[in-house]
């Protein structure tokens, strides 16, 4: 009901006259959460119905997101809002169910790996259990299924797998006719996300051939090289789908080139989780200005602000000494130093002071 | 006199408060959003509170309720929501609602023409005559710093319609008046100003003077006098809690000498002395938006206000390791020595001396 306030333009009008924001519905959010998380206005808010153990590190989280969320696509990303000890985190995960699951009873799954000293993911399997209420954005991305009947291969590695099951599954209710083959590489037989799904798909729907390859099982690992592409038929014909860690998909395209795949026959989602920089990384580094599209080398001390108006730029600012948050502004990405505390800032999005974050390795900057 | 302290001893100064706000913002998580949330939560009932049994005024004790709430709710926002999150108190929380660059308070000033006048000019230069705006508003003169003239003998005048019209003051504080009557500079330069100044203002009475009494339209005269009403209390509140701030009689001034160059230490010297806290419960800290911790809020503006309370007997401890003077008393005792001020003031130095009347620090 309240969010026709943010669809109608005299509503919103009024809204932001008698409570000063651009989202009024959001006003009530502080109470309606409080009577029921799932009434959230400020962002879309989804219960965790169940969570489910797919490998020692990975688990599958069944969400229903509220009547608001106006769903996706196979292969899309969403981005969670989790508050982590009072903090505010976004993190993009793809959607492993299928958009059949959706329509019918309203629930999606994010299959999540614990992130080797990853703050969120780590986060989300110690504390996130059924019936508690995280938000999540409306769904993006372009890994879409494809236009018409071709054969299709997919290549996947580790987590990579989660558009693909989206993918596979989807293709599989269709039915699909062309052959689709699937390589999927993941270090030992316990790391396999989605074998219930894969097995299943695999026993009832004929057009699909699974390979799983293990990559760290003693002697005889698997990495990918050509011998893997020999069972696959006419394979300069196929629709190729990628998804998985950098280092899999760069040689990927290597081992593709010879077959003379055009453009348009690849379709590649990665996003990598921002990682910290080591902590002996020099002060200084390649800065993008986004917003302004500038981008800018800067060593040593020198803070953004001074890197910013040496660029040309003029970002409000105020003290330029910390104290009044008027060059306050969002970092995307990238670790900056905190002149006043020394300290190192996480490496994914936040607020920073400009005047006083010094910038330790490439940094991106919203202004 | 408080002490004068060299390099050495400030800089020294400057290390002890830097190890307060270190171990704070280690600190900061759960506890200070939970703590922000629920005040929030707060706010917002008292708000619909008030804005609901506002019609229902024609009943006396209804009518004190549903003043008291809305005057309460406005206090809440003002003092411990949007003068806080406007400093970056929350903006480590990474929550769009409580970024101090977008926050936009319930009151006529804009939260940008505040960040610029507040935030900036009276936290940095706090206390400088002739920098700090904010000392005596350019409207009350409050120490011997600048000449006395005729029309300051009726300070006590001006004093009280600043109080009762204080969020129209705070509201016009970046127009710059009193330049604008010595022509240094002109209305036009203030265009963008004024037109943010309109319509913020346009739109705050537009909400409490004109939309809600209409849509109670029957008893649209008892909604206008209790929206007026809620309104005069947030002012002589918060106008008051900001005069115990820095004009108490031991609030020491500084001249733009003192600042050339200034060091970290400095800076945090001058936030002492020229701060005054004042004591109370717990509501009236909540309330001040504790800025009954003045001094705590001078040096740490950025930190949770709600931690002041917390560290509050760890810079007194300082002020008295270097020999400053940590300023505090009751709210009374404190709010009597404001009007003293205002009052000794007014009358022309020779007068005032005579009288045997206060005489202004200058550290």
């Amino acid at each position: 009901m309240l969010s026709t306030i943010e669809k109608s333009s005299p509503l919103r009008w009024l809204g932001k006259q008698l409570f000063n924001r651009n989202d009024p519905a959001g006003f009530f959010d502080p109470l309606l959460t409080m009577i029921n998380p799932m009434w959230a206005q400020g962002f879309v808010a989804a219960r965790i119905e169940s969570v489910i153990d797919e490998t020692p590190d990975t688990r599958t989280f069944l969400l229903q997101p509220s009547s608001r969320w106006h769903g996706f696509r196979a292969g899309q990303h969403i981005n969670i809002i989790v508050d982590s000890d009072g903090v505010r985190h976004h993190r993009t995960f793809t959607v492993s169910s299928t958009p059949a699951q959706w329509r019918t009873d309203g629930t999606i799954t994010l299959t999540i790996k614990r992130a080797p000293g990853g703050r969120i993911t780590n986060w989300m399997h110690d504390h996130l259990q059924a019936g508690a209420t995280i938000g999540i954005s409306e769904a993006f991305g372009d890994f879409d299924l494809p236009a018409g009947p071709s054969p299709l291969l997919y290549i996947a590695g580790g987590s990579g797998i989660t558009p693909v099951l989206s993918h596979l599954a989807t293709l599989a209710d269709s039915p699909y006719a062309a052959p689709v083959s699937l390589l999927y590489y993941v270090r030992t037989e316990a790391d396999v996300i989605g074998a219930e799904i894969l097995n299943s798909l695999a026993a009832n729907w004929p057009a699909l051939t699974v390979s799983i390859f293990h990559t760290e099982v003693g002697d005889d690992s698997q990495h990918i090289n050509p011998s893997h592409f020999k069972n696959i038929p006419e394979l300069s014909e196929r629709q190729v789908y990628l998804c998985g860690p950098k280092g899999l998909m760069d040689r990927v395209d290597e081992l593709l080139a010879p077959f003379g795949l055009r453009d348009d026959q690849i379709n590649k989602t990665f996003f990598s989780a921002p990682t910290s920089v080591p902590l002996d990384t020099p002060l200084g580094g390649a800065i993008t200005f986004t917003r302004s599209s500038v981008n800018v080398e800067s060593d040593g001390d020198a803070p953004l602000l001074e890197i910013a108006e040496a660029a040309d730029l003029t970002p409000a600012y105020g003290c330029r000494m910390g104290i009044c948050h008027q060059c306050s502004c969002k970092k995307t990405e990238g670790t900056v130093i905190n002149r006043l505390t020394g300290k190192a800032s996480g490496p994914g999005e936040e607020t920073i002071q400009l005047c006083i974050s010094v910038p330790q390795g490439p940094v991106s900057i919203d202004i | 006199m408080t002490a004068k302290l060299n390099q050495q001893q400030l800089d020294s100064l400057a290390a002890d408060l830097d190890a307060i706000r270190d171990s704070v913002r280690a600190d900061l998580g759960e506890r200070d959003a939970k703590y922000i949330r629920r005040i929030i939560r707060l706010h917002r009932g008292l708000e619909i509170g008030g804005r609901v049994m506002m019609p229902f005024g024609f009943i006396p004790p209804v009518f004190a309720a549903a003043v008291a709430s809305l005057g309460l709710a406005k206090i809440i926002e003002n003092m411990e929501i949007g003068h806080n999150v406007m400093h970056g108190q929350y903006d480590w929380m990474n929550d769009p609602s409580l970024q101090s660059q977008t926050y936009e308070w319930d009151t006529v000033c804009t939260s940008e023409s505040w960040r610029q006048t507040h935030n900036f000019e009276h936290h940095t230069y706090t206390n400088v005559i002739g920098k700090d705006r904010d000392y005596g508003y350019a409207l009350l003169r409050l120490s011997d710093d600048s000449k006395w003239h005729p029309g300051h003998s009726l300070q006590f005048i001006n004093y009280i319609l600043l109080t009762v019209f204080f969020q129209w003051g705070v509201g016009l504080h970046e127009l710059e008046s009193e330049r604008i009557r010595r022509r240094e500079i002109g209305l036009t330069d203030k265009r963008d100003f004024l037109k943010g100044f309109f319509r913020k203002g346009g739109r705050q009475a537009f909400k409490d003077y004109v939309f809600f009494p209409l849509i109670t339209f029957p008893v649209a005269p008892i909604v206008l006098a209790g929206n007026i009403s809620a309104n005069l209390i947030r002012n002589l509140w918060t106008s008051t809690v900001i005069f115990c701030g820095h004009f108490t009689e031991d609030a020491e001034t500084f001249s733009e000498a003192s600042i050339e160059n200034e060091s970290r230490g400095h800076w945090y010297y001058r936030q002492l002395l020229g701060s005054s806290n004042f004591t109370g419960s717990k509501w009236v800290h909540i309330l001040s938006g504790h800025l009954s911790h003045q001094i705590e809020h001078h040096v740490f503006p950025d930190l949770p206000a709600h931690r002041y309370p917390e560290i509050a007997p760890q810079v007194e401890a300082i002020c008295h390791k270097y020999g400053l003077n940590y300023n505090t008393g009751s709210f009374g005792s404190q709010y009597r020595t404001v009007l003293k001020r205002i009052a000794h003031f007014s009358l022309p130095d020779r007068l005032r001396l005579k009288l045997g009347g206060m005489t202004a620090k200058q550290a």
